[in-house]
């Protein structure tokens, strides 16, 4: 296994996940999130894409609880939705004895898919539902959207966090000067390389040729 | 002919440098001329062994027998709750009957002598694509028994010929000690061997009740120690953290089971233990199960991904 402050290092970069956009705590009336987009970036899928990898795992560690489906569908031309499930009181009020005999949400919701096979669920009776068109938009102005949308609470790191932020910055910054040093002598190492083979080449037609 | 080395040394100074002093300019570049007809560059120094520059002798690398462990104050260690928080926010949207979750036990351990390996049955099997091939005597009623118990290949000479042919159907393979005999004749180790299929009694694979072997098979799985480290997948993403806990809890009573059997003369002992997933970071556990963060459950941790 890889040593210990090595793997350290690239775990402080869970603060990652913790803050940065996206990290926000929802409200509690949000009962599901569903995202729908194709599986290639063209044709305006690229927008949801990022969403998915750079926000959606933030809002995840932060409301583990709220199941957030996700469904890549094959086909590009398709829409590139993202709906977000709210639990009304007012409907549940108005649908009275029914609404608390209706099949819970969790068991109406499918699980994540990769062939197109978990469509948007349907709402049940004291949901409201609230879409989102991701299709040719960038992911700040979906995440922008989802946020006013649901009225989730941004969250702010601590004094603590700020500190860990800065020396990850800092050392991201050291690696990348390391690491322009390490490319230049590969470079002059592979150089002189393949000067050194090109002789040992040249030498061997000479030899052949005799 | 002249040898290749005076040849190719001469060709070196050529290419990566110019020479410091001046020598016999001729139209022809070196290398084109063979070593024989050009008098041999002489230098004040001398060439091979006699005076200039010693080579310093070369340092012997020093050997250790263990392999290495490291201190693991520095190590941020968290619970399975918090370590599935994280595992499932890294893993959202990806089908979660695919993504797995993986246990890696680090061992303190010597690099040579005897390694573990055993076969575990987790409370809650998640592979399913177990199928399994038979070695016994063909058209017998242990032929028809295994079939019955959900055998994909059954039979003696047709499964070896099949098998040099290259045609595995199989990734489990079992043999009846009646059929041991014609396995060890049959020369397919070269085959078996690399795949891990070989049939031994060390690995309980030859046996005369296929009944219990076939279903400790179905719904089990093999580990083993590599470089000091058994590695597993443990769980699917969909698992609740009981489901996980009690996979991990029987994991590591396995592995602590075999630790303790091992020859004395070849200590083992427990290091480290890290959970992560297919696509997740590696969480080092500390044996807890609670999460931390006191506005989380673990109800939290149920929702369907």
């Amino acid at each position: 296994m890889v040593g210990v402050l090595r793997r350290m290092n690239v775990l402080r970069a869970l603060l990652n996940i913790r803050h940065g956009p996206g990290a926000a705590v929802l409200p509690q009336d949000v009962t599901r999130i569903h995202l729908e987009f194709a599986m290639k970036m063209n044709d305006g899928h690229m927008g949801p894409k990022k969403f998915w990898r750079e926000n959606l795992p933030r809002l995840k560690f932060w409301n583990p609880a709220v199941p957030m489906i996700v469904n890549r569908t094959p086909s590009q031309t398709g829409a590139a939705t993202l709906s977000v499930y709210f639990r009304d009181d007012a409907l549940i009020a108005a649908a009275g004895e029914d609404a608390a005999a209706a099949p819970k949400a969790d068991s109406a919701t499918p699980t994540s898919s990769s062939s197109g096979h978990a469509k948007a669920p349907a709402h049940t009776q004291g949901e409201r539902v609230v879409t989102i068109d991701m299709k040719n938009r960038r992911s700040e102005m979906i995440l922008k959207d989802f946020l006013d949308a649901t009225g989730a609470v941004p969250v702010v790191p601590t004094n603590q966090e700020e500190i860990e932020m800065k020396d990850m910055a800092d050392l991201k910054r050291k690696s990348e000067i390391d690491m322009e040093i390490g490319r230049k002598i590969q470079e002059a190492r592979k150089r002189e390389e393949a000067i050194l083979a090109q002789a040992r080449s040249e030498a061997a037609a000479i030899k052949a040729s005799q | 002919m002249a040898s290749t080395n005076q040849f190719l040394a001469s060709m070196a100074r050529l290419s990566l440098a110019t020479p410091a002093r001046p020598t016999t300019v001729s139209a022809i570049p070196k290398f084109l001329l063979p070593s024989v007809a050009t008098p041999s560059v002489r230098y004040a120094s001398g060439s091979g062994g006699s005076g200039g520059m010693k080579k310093r002798p070369v340092k012997k690398k020093k050997t250790y027998k263990l392999f290495r462990s490291y201190d693991l104050s520095p190590m941020e260690q968290v619970s399975l709750c918090d370590a599935m928080r994280y595992i499932r926010a890294f893993e959202v949207g990806h089908t979660p009957s695919v993504i797995k979750y993986e246990v890696a036990v680090k061992l303190k351990t010597q690099k040579n002598g005897p390694v573990i390996r055993n076969r575990i049955r987790l409370p809650f099997p998640f592979k399913t694509d177990t199928r399994i091939g038979v070695i016994c005597p063909e058209d017998s009623p242990l032929a028809l028994e295994a079939q019955q118990l959900g055998a994909v290949a059954v039979g003696e000479e047709s499964l070896f010929e099949s098998i040099r042919q290259g045609k595995i159907p199989f990734n489990k393979l079992i043999c009846h000690t009646d059929s041991e005999a014609a396995l060890k004749k049959a020369n397919i180790g070269k085959m078996l061997g690399p795949k891990g299929l070989m049939p031994s009694a060390k690995t309980k694979t030859i046996t005369s009740d296929f009944k219990a072997t076939i279903h400790e098979l179905i719904g089990a799985d093999e580990y083993r120690e590599r470089n000091g480290v058994v590695r597993m997948a443990i769980g699917q993403l969909g698992f609740t953290p009981k489901m996980l806990s009690d996979n991990v809890k029987t994991f590591m009573e396995h592995v602590k089971r075999d630790v303790n059997s091992i020859d004395d003369n070849f200590p083992k002992s427990l290091d480290e233990v890290v959970l992560s997933s297919t696509n997740g970071p590696g969480f080092s556990l500390n044996g807890k199960f609670s999460p931390t963060d006191p506005k989380i459950t673990v109800e939290d941790l149920h929702s369907i991904m």
